[in-house]
């Protein structure tokens, strides 16, 4: 692969065939209906231990999805030029946000097994009482309906914005995207904020802490990297964008994957070492459930795959700038980040130790199956880049 | 009629060329000044005799150093009981000017280190500048915890020093933490800083019309000849001390924070501290960045090279890490109600409804969270007076938001009968006003003495550095693209 972009790609653009990889999206197709066939199984045999499986899946997902969500409002609200060549792939892939409001659907239907706030009636607890401002039924499905509307649109928006440049050039586009995408940011932060704590630490109604958002945020934006990673590089083997990207972006994508892998580190060590140091039962409770019996070797795994490992394997050059390598790291941090969702979500069901089941890797397949049968389909539907983007060019011959 | 040139098409077009303009990018240096121009007018700050503006503000500056000085020296001789500190307050101004000064000491490293990694290039303007600012906001904040511990004759014991009686600190302490994070913030921040420097340095030297002047110029540009193999080296240390110095932004304010919140009392315990502190740095160090460099563009008629623009992106960083800020105090009360706690629920109602409300309304509030709303505008980021204004507000804010946050959390405890309040002392009063006496002297000084522009960063970007540059008219794509670009 060349070091830099020395041919002006095809002005019209590069296009997926999907009629070429028709048997891939029709495995993925298969593997979604087995999946789904297997969630009803589970959520009908085991509904407990497949409610919290569940969840784990669908968080793992949506903090991948989102975090690419993230990356594409960051792109535009800062005008950034060396995102334009893979910025489609972000689209397509935040597009997919809207999907996951169906996947939300079984979380619905077994939150009795998920969130111990909704079975306790009022005036049995007095601190869950003195929530219920916040933790009703009511207030929670309508800020569900408000994620996901927020971020089914917003995701939308962005995308067609760009695919329409792609036919006509117009700038205007470009700039209809960067207000957007002003609008998005704070809007971002607050429904990704909420979002973590109504589903994911809504599993333990007494567990607080001001970091939170910023921990699922920090773990989401390398993520959702990782994979970017990951889908161009396939794309690249599939013979498509090596005009387009470069090592360049990749030496960019890798630094990112480090600063977020830093950036992850000082806000789990932020967390944590805070809880840790005051010791307040309330606050401890979160942390003494994971760190006891088989859990503790996963938390250890965790600190040590995540930061330990990736840190000093980003910190070279040489990893960034090799496709093989660099894939290889993004898939690791893309388990670690499934190790996170997992530590996060199944203490909260095996308290005394790891409970590996069965139902764990259902949802994983249905999810991640579903979303690759339709990220196949939206790849088909415009340019693999965005090919009359007004900073293409710049884009093109970028020099790190 | 296929060629007719219907109205929407003529709105279309002009539409359009409009658009054009908002994309196309500015140069970071204006009406195309040449390297020469670079260098002579920022030189002609240095070489030119100070006018009587700068005595005249020197002096008054010096004078209000003095006091402050003398200040610090009847609360050493005196004792600590000259400041109004009292129980339940005993940490109030001094610890709150502490986190004011640092926190005014992140917006240099920040711009050197972290926006060089991410190749922001209209850095250039203004990190030698805010760089300096840095150092003399780190070494104002370093007076105050040397001085609040009382007797400042131990105040080595900070350090792990063997000794006799076999004292050692509290390694677990974050107090000694920040004894450990400030000083290596500073000892990096000066060798980044004067790094940076030598190249400057060696033109000063070449252009000394005084001896005196060219062998003290000549000692600290270290023999720079500007060689090939120098600017190799140079560019490499400059990249290391980058690297270096990036963790240490966020690990200081950061450590400041756990003075804070590895504590058990309300409102000072909460987990979000670390990056909130450092936004809060970042957002308050921009706003003094702004504060001295207004004026200074002014005064040297420095318009073309720190241009509308560079001051359009320092609002847009003061507009992002202030929504930051607001996040974190939103966390703050939603958590502070969240978590059922009887004691953070009243102290959070204590910082809005107690007696130090109006620290919060007007600080916390209106100049943190609402002032810096302003520039979503354009036409704000663009309005020299809005963002003079803005960046007042900022400054103010944050030190409001320091203090209540320190005696707001500490003037009502657990126990009613032991409440109180803080009032501060004439001492109290004129130590912190004699601070802002040493920081501006301590400016004032380096923009008579040192270059406060980086002149061959600035250099750097400029197109016709670019080794495919042709003329003004007919750019390589890459220097095109690259190069006039922010």
């Amino acid at each position: 692969m060349s070091e830099r972009a020395n041919v002006v790609p095809m002005p019209e653009g590069e296009f997926f065939e999907a009629n070429r990889f028709a048997g891939k999206s029709a495995l993925f197709g298969i593997l979604a209906l087995i999946g789904i066939v297997l969630s009803v199984v589970g959520g009908l045999v085991a509904p407990h231990q497949f409610a919290y499986s569940w969840l784990f899946g669908f968080a793992y997902f949506f903090t991948l999805l989102i975090g690419c969500f993230f990356w594409t409002i960051v792109h535009y609200a800062v005008d950034a030029e060396w995102t334009v060549v893979v910025r489609r792939q972000l689209e397509n892939i935040a597009s997919l946000l809207a999907v996951m409001a169906v996947f939300f659907i079984p979380v619905l239907l077994l939150r009795h097994h998920l969130y111990e706030w909704m079975n306790i009636p009022r005036g049995q607890e007095p601190l869950l009482d003195s929530k219920r401002l916040y933790l009703n039924m009511p207030f929670y499905l309508g800020r569900c309906v408000l994620y996901f509307v927020f971020f089914g649109a917003a995701a939308f928006l962005l995308r067609r914005f760009s695919v329409r440049q792609d036919r006509d050039g117009n700038p205007w586009w470009t700039l209809a995207s960067r207000k957007l995408s002003f609008l998005s940011l704070p809007l971002f932060g607050l429904c990704l904020t909420f979002a973590a704590y109504d589903w994911l630490i809504g599993t333990d109604y007494r567990w607080f802490s001001t970091m939170w958002g910023v921990y699922i945020f920090a773990g989401a934006a390398g993520s959702s990297m990782s994979l970017l990673v990951l889908v161009i590089t396939a794309l690249r083997s599939a013979g498509y964008l090596r005009d387009v990207v470069t090592l360049e972006h990749y030496h960019i994508m890798g630094k990112w994957m480090l600063a977020f892998t830093v950036f992850w580190a000082y806000i789990g060590f932020g967390q944590y070492m805070l809880i840790w140091y005051a010791n307040i039962p309330e606050e401890t409770q979160y942390f003494i459930r994971r760190n006891v019996e088989s859990w503790n070797v996963l938390n250890l795994l965790l600190v040590v795959g995540r930061f330990f490992v990736g840190f000093p394997l980003l910190l070279l050059r040489g990893p960034k700038k090799q496709p093989l390598k660099i894939c290889v790291i993004a898939g690791w941090l893309l388990l670690m980040q499934m190790l996170d969702i997992y530590i996060i979500v199944l203490p909260a069901l095996h308290g005394t130790g790891v409970h590996l089941s069965i139902w764990d890797f259902v949802p994983l397949l249905t999810i991640g199956a579903t979303l690759a049968f339709l990220f196949l389909r939206v790849l088909g539907k415009a340019s693999l880049f965005p090919n009359r983007d007004p900073r293409l060019i710049e884009s093109l011959y970028l020099v790190n | 009629m296929a060629d007719a040139i219907t109205a929407p098409d003529v709105v279309r077009a002009e539409a359009s060329d409009s658009i054009e303009s908002k994309l196309k990018r500015v140069p970071l240096v204006l009406n195309r000044r040449n390297f020469r121009w670079i260098t002579d007018r920022i030189s002609g700050v240095v070489e030119e005799p100070a006018p009587r503006w700068w005595w005249v503000t020197f002096a008054i500056t010096s004078l209000t150093a003095a006091f402050g000085l003398f200040c610090l020296g009847y609360q050493i001789s005196t004792g600590v009981g000259t400041w109004g500190l009292n129980h339940p307050v005993g940490w109030a101004w001094d610890i709150t000017n502490f986190v004011f000064w640092i926190g005014i000491g992140h917006a240099g490293t920040l711009i050197s280190a972290i926006l060089f990694l991410l190749r922001q290039k209209w850095r250039t303007s203004i990190n030698r500048a805010a760089e300096a600012m840095t150092l003399f906001a780190v070494i104002c904040a370093a007076i105050f915890p040397g001085v609040h511990v009382g007797r400042v004759w131990m105040a080595w014991y900070l350090a792990p020093l063997p000794n006799n009686y076999g004292i050692w600190p509290n390694f677990r302490s974050p107090l000694l933490w920040d004894v450990f994070a400030v000083s290596t913030y500073f000892t990096v921040s000066v060798l980044f800083w004067y790094t940076g420097l030598i190249p400057d340095l060696a033109t000063l030297r070449d252009r000394a019309t005084s001896k005196i002047k060219k062998f003290f110029y000549g000692i600290f540009a270290v023999g720079w000849r500007g060689s090939n193999r120098h600017w190799r080296h140079y560019e490499m240390a400059y990249l290391l001390l980058a690297g270096i110095s990036t963790p240490l932004v966020l690990s200081v304010h950061s450590v400041v924070s756990f003075d804070f919140a590895t504590s058990i009392l309300p409102t000072w315990h909460t987990t979000i501290f670390p990056p909130y502190f450092v936004a809060g740095a970042i957002f308050g160090g921009f706003a003094m960045v702004l504060t001295l460099l207004i004026p200074a563009r002014a005064i040297y008629k420095l318009q073309d090279i720190i241009t509308i623009q560079h001051i359009d992106k320092m609002a847009k960083i003061i507009l992002l890490t202030g929504s930051f800020v607001a996040y974190a105090y939103a966390m703050e009360f939603f958590v502070a109600w969240y978590s059922g706690n009887h004691y953070e629920r009243f102290a959070f109602a204590n910082r809005v409804l107690g007696p130090y409300w109006w620290y919060w309304w007007v600080g916390m509030l209106f100049c943190n969270c609402l002032s810096p709303q302003l520039f979503w505008f354009r036409w704000c980021r663009r309005n020299i007076y809005v963002v003079y204004f803005v960046s007042m507000c900022v400054n103010a804010g944050m030190w409001f938001e320091r203090f209540i946050i320190i005696v707001g959390g500490l003037h009502r405890d657990f126990l009613p009968s032991s409440w109180g309040m803080f009032y501060p002392t004439w001492v109290d009063i004129w130590t912190f006003i004699g601070t802002f006496g040493i920081f501006t002297s301590l400016f004032l000084l380096f923009i008579r003495y040192l270059p406060m522009i980086a002149m061959s960063e600035v250099k750097i970007v400029l197109p016709e550095a670019d080794p495919h540059f042709q003329s003004a008219e007919q750019h390589h794509p890459v220097a095109a693209g690259g190069k006039e670009r922010t």
